[in-house]
C-alpha cells in the first residue's frame, strides 16, 4: 500500500474510532434516559396502531382538536377520542382541560426515548456492519488472515 | 394485529459470499465487528444446529450478554438462530429497560453474491412472545419505517446540540 493511502486510511480509522466514542456516549446517556422511562412499553403499545401514528404525525404540525384529528379518518370522534386517551396514557400526548376545544399537543420529550431505543436498536446493526466492512477489506488485503 | 412482525434489514458488502461468510462464523473475526463500538467477547461459539454462540460486550463498566442457538446451518447460504438477551449467567431475561421487549428474536441472515458482491439480509421475528411483547416490538417496527419521521427530526436536533 502506499505511504499516503496508508496514511488516509489511519485517519479515517482515527475518525471512524472518535465518532464510534462519541456515539457511544450518546447511547448511554440515552440509555439512562430510557431507564427513568417507565413508559415506553405503553409507548410502543401507542405506536402500534396505524391511526395513532396517523394522529401523532398530525400533531407534529401543531396542536389539533379532537374533530380536527377526526377529519381525515373515516371513523366516530368518539373513536379518535379514545385513540387519544391511549396516547395520553402512554404520555405522548396532553390536551387542555380547561378550554372547550381541548387541543391536543404533541409531547416531544416521551416520544424522545421511543426515538433513542429505536435508534439503538437500528444502530447495532448499522453499525456493526461498518465494522465489518472495515474487517472484509483487511481480509482482501491478507486472503491468508483470519 | 394479524401478522408478526419483522424487522429486516439488508446490506451489500464489497467482497465475495466466501469472504463474508468466514467474517460472520470465525469467531476471531466476528469480534472484531458485532457490536457497536463495543469490546465483544466470544465465550463460546459452535456453529452447529444445537450449538450456541455467547457473546459478551462490554461498554466500560457497563456489560452486555446474549446468547444465540444455532438452529440451522447452511454454509455460505444462510444461518439461522434464537437470540436471547441473557444475565451473566447465560440466563434468558427480559430486557430491564423495557419488559415488554420480546425475550427471543428468531433471526435468519440469508448471503447472496452478485458480480462479486454479497447482500446480506438480516430478519428479526419475535419467538414465543406474549400479545403485550407482540405488540412492543409492532410499535417499534412501525416507528422504524419511515412514516414517523417526525421523532427522528426531534432526535436530529437533539443530536444536534449534543455535539455542538
Amino acid at each position: 500500500m502506499e505511504p499516503a493511502v496508508l496514511h488516509r486510511s489511519q485517519a479515517h480509522k482515527r475518525l471512524l474510532t472518535s465518532l464510534q466514542s462519541l456515539y457511544n456516549d450518546i447511547v448511554m446517556e440515552q440509555l439512562s434516559y430510557i431507564q427513568n422511562q417507565p413508559k415506553l412499553d405503553a409507548v410502543f403499545a401507542a405506536l402500534a396502531d396505524p391511526t395513532r401514528r396517523t394522529i401523532l404525525m398530525q400533531l407534529t404540525k401543531g396542536e389539533a382538536s379532537v374533530n380536527e384529528l377526526a377529519a381525515p379518518f373515516e371513523i366516530s370522534q368518539p373513536a379518535v377520542s379514545r385513540h387519544l386517551k391511549v396516547l395520553e396514557r402512554a404520555g405522548l400526548v396532553e390536551r387542555d382541560i380547561d378550554k372547550q376545544r381541548r387541543p391536543a399537543r404533541l409531547k416531544a420529550q416521551e416520544m424522545m426515548a421511543a426515538v433513542a431505543w429505536l435508534t439503538e436498536f437500528r444502530a447495532f446493526w448499522d453499525n456493526s456492519f461498518d465494522q465489518l466492512d472495515a474487517v472484509l477489506a483487511q481480509m482482501k488485503q491478507t486472503p491468508d488472515n483470519t | 394485529m394479524s401478522d408478526i412482525p419483522e424487522y429486516k434489514f439488508d446490506r451489500v458488502f464489497d467482497a465475495p459470499r466466501s469472504l463474508v461468510w468466514k467474517a460472520w462464523t470465525d469467531p476471531k473475526l466476528l469480534a472484531r465487528w458485532y457490536g457497536p463500538g463495543a469490546e465483544t467477547i466470544i465465550h463460546e461459539f459452535d456453529l452447529r444446529p444445537g450449538g450456541v454462540w455467547l457473546n459478551e460486550m462490554k461498554w466500560g463498566d457497563k456489560s452486555m450478554c446474549s446468547k444465540m442457538a444455532f438452529t440451522e446451518i447452511a454454509p455460505e447460504d444462510h444461518m439461522v438462530w434464537h437470540h436471547s438477551s441473557t444475565d451473566s449467567d447465560w440466563n434468558i431475561v427480559s430486557n430491564p429497560m423495557m419488559p415488554n421487549w420480546p425475550r427471543t428474536l428468531l433471526t435468519t441472515v440469508t448471503f447472496t453474491e452478485q458480480d462479486g458482491k454479497t447482500t446480506v439480509s438480516l430478519s428479526q421475528i419475535p419467538m414465543d412472545a406474549t400479545a403485550e411483547e407482540i405488540e412492543c416490538f409492532a410499535g417499534a417496527m412501525a416507528g422504524m419505517s419511515k412514516g414517523w419521521g417526525a421523532g427522528y427530526k426531534i432526535l436530529d436536533e437533539i443530536f444536534a446540540e449534543l455535539q455542538a
